[in-house]
């Protein structure tokens, strides 16, 4: 036991670091990155007798810490849908026209940089905190894990008019805050 | 009436930034694509839409792949040690 102790407690210092850069790139996230690492190796400790050594340490620990980021998105995609009904009359009327002061403007032509102006980077970090939570964790998927719609709907147990209804209306909201806050500014 | 008849043949706003959309995702039939294309040559909004998303797309990927925010990661050692040895 204390042996087995002994090497978990040298797996932390070893695999830290890129556990927490995986994770970091999975949730986008600090802190959240920080407890899915500090999760994994206390689950590791806890079940550190069903490792034989079949696989290397760190595989063993890439695939809890792999198990706990799915969980973490399977959660806060599973809290009740919040749709509000509203959210896509706010931008159209009912024959399904944009409404006048929600039509996509003129960006600037110049957006050929934004992508490393880190002030975008920030306004656009913000636009999407300021989704409700369920929607901008669709859009983490997509874009994290890199994903199609239809993975991530098997991953995370919703159905594809939930995801593609989510998508829409977060895209359309962010397209708007980034546009009020960004180009009108 | 005629409106009616327009978004059937040349989809409405909200169906064209559907569309859009999904668009990044997988390709759209034939007919989606020429009712798309009708819209959008009608409809300066939903042309602007469709650059920015675009924009947004690429900004969205970069942005949350970028490895970033630089974190004490000794002291998270040492918080993760302490809490096994308890354990």
């Amino acid at each position: 036991m204390v042996k087995e102790n002994n090497s978990l407690s040298g797996w932390v210092d070893t695999y830290t670091q890129p556990m927490y850069s995986w994770a970091f790139h999975k949730v986008s996230d600090a802190e959240m990155a920080k407890d899915l690492v500090q999760d994994t190796f206390l689950a590791a400790a806890e079940k550190i007798d069903s490792f034989k050594g079949d696989s290397s340490p760190k595989t063993w620990l890439f695939s809890i810490l792999n198990h706990k980021i799915i969980d973490h998105y399977r959660k806060k995609v599973k809290q009740p849908l919040r749709l509000e009904n509203n959210s896509l009359e706010q931008f159209f009327t009912s024959d399904g026209e944009w409404k006048k002061d929600k039509q996509p403007g003129d960006w600037s032509d110049n957006t050929e940089n934004l992508l490393d102006n880190t002030d975008f980077q920030a306004v656009l970090k913000e636009c999407l905190d300021a989704l409700p939570e369920q929607w901008s964790t669709c859009v983490k998927l997509k874009y994290l894990l890199n994903r199609k719609g239809e993975e991530i709907c098997q991953e995370v147990d919703i159905s594809p008019t939930n995801y593609w209804q989510i998508v829409h209306r977060a895209k359309l909201q962010l397209r708007e805050c980034v546009e009020n806050n960004w180009f009108k500014n | 009436m005629m409106k009616k008849v327009m978004h059937y043949m040349f989809l409405s706003c909200l169906k064209a930034t559907e569309l859009i959309n999904k668009k990044s995702e997988a390709p759209l039939s034939c007919v989606q694509n020429l009712q798309l294309k009708a819209h959008k040559s009608m409809c300066k909004a939903c042309s602007n839409y469709e650059k920015q998303s675009s924009i947004l797309d690429n900004a969205l990927q970069a942005s949350l792949n970028k490895e970033g925010l630089s974190v004490d990661i000794d002291a998270l050692k040492a918080e993760i040690q302490a809490k096994i040895k308890k354990g």
